[in-house]
């Protein structure tokens, strides 16, 4: 399809990516400072809790972005890697009675081995058969959770599953804020996820702006191009697999230990829709789309809450519209915008 | 004995089903490259709108059948009409995964819709066929399955001359193959795409009715067809019509048989597993060829 005329030999000299690092380097400190100073702001605790939550979903709506948009795998799977780092937390300070630190690095590791499997089987596939072997592989291992009904250990008189079954699990583990803050525990545990996140969001770029990265954007872009130039599609495919499961594993530890409780409705339909949703309007293929897309998304979400039963409905209406009418979301717009001024700028400047 | 004929009746009906919901879905994407996710939620529409009409309106359910297929289609017309018909001409290569995740949001809303009308409870499909046939070595079929495997496969036979005989079905074919050389020829390939949906959606509308007189009438019905309906697709090779119908009979016969054998929880995941190893082994499908990528 694409011309191999239209792949310009004379690339712009390096300085002109000098800006666009700038501007991610400005808008993250920005974004720290805010986020920082967010809560000596605000008073209200359901407030902060739910910048928690959205500091969540920017986390796995980022790492969906970087195996979505920037390498070009159409991962169905991404609740169901977030859960099992979650699964995998509970678990381990449950059955071995770790503490949780050890247990949320634990969690991400099995994260990381499932994504693998998952990669294992799907990724010798291309585009949309990779998201409906992910999707049905998310919906199964949900469904045998669900399912689970033998007993595995009891509790008093209360059978307990070894996967949880239908409740989950509780009371595993937290940050251990309650002790050292009291009452300002909430604090404490915002400071630990923003920490999280911003660990997550700044490895994330490191990866996207090194070699490795070039190679997932080459294959994204022209997969056969990107082969005939010696990378491996299946290798390189995998290692971003791997790379964002083990961070959305460490965001679903956090998760896990930020609640003290998990259970397998994260799993569903409706959360994934909604991490989608957010990558979709912020901009997928855009590094600051994903917490655009949150902001946005949230207080979308909290106007709709008084709507109750219209919910739903609202968020796969914003979906629908988004891509039909903003493909490339809100960032991808705003510097589409942004270019076609400065190309005009330097136009006039030329004359 | 009684277990074989209790696996071969779940499994020819289940077959039969799969098969109408994997075409439905198998011809949009021959056709266009579409992946259509909000296929279960129309499955469900379909069954609604024959609950509505022969149950609320009293009226004879063919006539029910009738009208669940009429607004499938239209819903399928609107469909293409209102975003695939956009994605389309802005998509390019994005088009697979844009429209894949445009019909995911439409897919939940139309959900949503149904829930908000009709209420998540449980309802039952007034389409219900009474008695049984006497099968050798003691076993009873239903004359409910009996008829879902009848219907489904008239309506197959239907579509199959439809595709291969009908002007409409040439263009389809012929757009499908090749779509410039299509236009060039003078075929209406925008036209050809809005029938593809819409014959879809009538597909859909008639699965619906016939898979909620099996189970019941919920607002998300069609999600678990849907999903094992995409693996045998897939399974089939995306796009490839005849290969989908034996998959489906083929997949639902197994799965019947894991049921039966190792307890309801096993029969996807094994299908599953059996799929993935399909799959390692012929990437394109079982019946799907090799596609050459002009760059």
């Amino acid at each position: 399809m694409t011309d191999i005329s239209q792949d310009q030999p004379h690339r712009p000299p390096r300085k002109d990516l000098d800006p666009r690092v700038r501007l991610d380097i400005a808008v993250g400190v920005v974004f720290v400072i805010v986020a920082v100073a967010a809560p000596f702001m605000i008073d209200s605790k359901y407030l902060i809790g739910q910048l928690i939550v959205g500091l969540f979903w920017a986390a796995i709506a980022a790492q969906w972005n970087l195996l979505f948009g920037y390498a070009g795998v159409f991962s169905l799977a991404q609740m169901a890697v977030f859960a099992m780092g979650a699964y995998g937390t509970a678990m381990t300070s449950i059955y071995f009675g770790w503490t949780i630190w050890p247990a949320i690095l634990a969690g991400a590791v099995v994260a990381t081995v499932f994504s693998l499997l998952v990669g294992l089987a799907c990724l010798r596939l291309q585009g949309v058969y990779v998201a409906l072997l992910t999707f049905a592989i998310a919906n199964v291992t949900y469904l045998l959770i669900v399912s689970d009904t033998a007993c595995f250990r009891m509790e008093g008189t209360t059978c307990l599953q070894f996967s949880g079954g239908a409740a989950g699990f509780a009371r595993f583990g937290d940050f251990g804020m309650r002790q050292l803050l009291r009452g300002d525990w909430i604090l404490g545990n915002y400071a630990i996820v923003l920490a999280g996140f911003v660990l997550t969001m700044l490895v994330t770029w490191i990866i996207i702006h090194s070699p490795m990265g070039l190679a997932f954007k080459a294959l994204r872009d022209n997969s056969s191009y990107a082969i005939a130039r010696g990378i491996n599609r299946f290798h390189a495919q995998l290692l971003v697999f791997g790379i964002s499961a083990f961070f959305t594993g460490l965001i679903g530890g956090l998760y896990a230990a930020h609640f003290n409780a998990i259970g397998p409705n994260i799993f569903s339909v409706s959360t994934l829709l909604f991490i989608m949703a957010i990558a979709v309007v912020g901009g997928i293929g855009s590094f600051w789309g994903p917490v655009i897309g949150t902001i946005i998304l949230m207080v979308a979400d909290e106007f709709m809450r008084d709507m109750g039963q219209f919910r739903t409905l609202g968020l796969g209406l914003i979906i629908a519209v988004c891509v039909v009418a903003l493909p490339r979301g809100i960032v991808g717009r705003l510097s589409d915008f942004i270019v076609k001024r400065r190309a005009a700028a330097s136009a006039v400047s030329k004359e | 004995m009684d277990v074989f004929f209790a696996i071969l009746v779940t499994g020819l009906t289940n077959g039969a089903l799969y098969a109408l919901a994997t075409i439905g879905l198998s011809l949009v994407w021959g056709s266009m490259g579409m992946l259509n996710m909000a296929h279960g939620a129309m499955l469900a529409l379909g069954g609604y709108v024959a609950f509505t009409v022969a149950a609320t309106l009293g009226l004879p359910i063919w006539l029910g059948i009738l009208s669940a297929a009429l607004v499938g289609a239209v819903f399928g017309a609107v469909l293409y009409l209102s975003v695939v018909r956009i994605l389309l001409k802005s998509g390019g290569p994005g088009f697979e995964t844009s429209v894949m995740i445009a019909t995911v949001g439409i897919s939940i809303a139309l959900q949503n819709t149904i829930l908000l009308v009709y209420g998540g409870q449980p309802l039952r499909q007034p389409f219900n066929v009474q008695g049984g046939i006497a099968l050798a070595g003691g076993g009873v079929m239903p004359m409910l399955n009996v008829v879902i495997v009848v219907v489904s496969i008239v309506v197959m036979a239907v579509v199959g001359l439809v595709i291969s005989r009908s002007r409409m079905g040439r263009a389809i074919r012929a757009t499908a193959q090749n779509r410039d050389a299509a236009l060039l020829m003078g075929v209406p390939v925008e036209r050809t795409y809005l029938q593809v949906l819409a014959l879809s959606g009538a597909l859909a509308g008639v699965c619906g009715v016939l898979l909620s007189s099996v189970t019941q009438l919920s607002p998300t019905l069609g999600a678990d067809p849907m999903l094992k309906a995409f693996i045998m697709c897939v399974v089939a090779g995306l796009g490839n019509l005849p290969g989908a119908v034996i998959t489906a009979f083929g997949l639902a016969l197994i799965e019947a048989g894991v049921q039966f054998g190792l307890g309801a929880r096993w029969g996807f995941p094994v299908l599953l597993m059996l799929v993935i190893a399909i799959l390692i082994w012929r990437p394109n499908g079982l019946f799907g060829r090799a596609q050459i990528r002009r760059m």
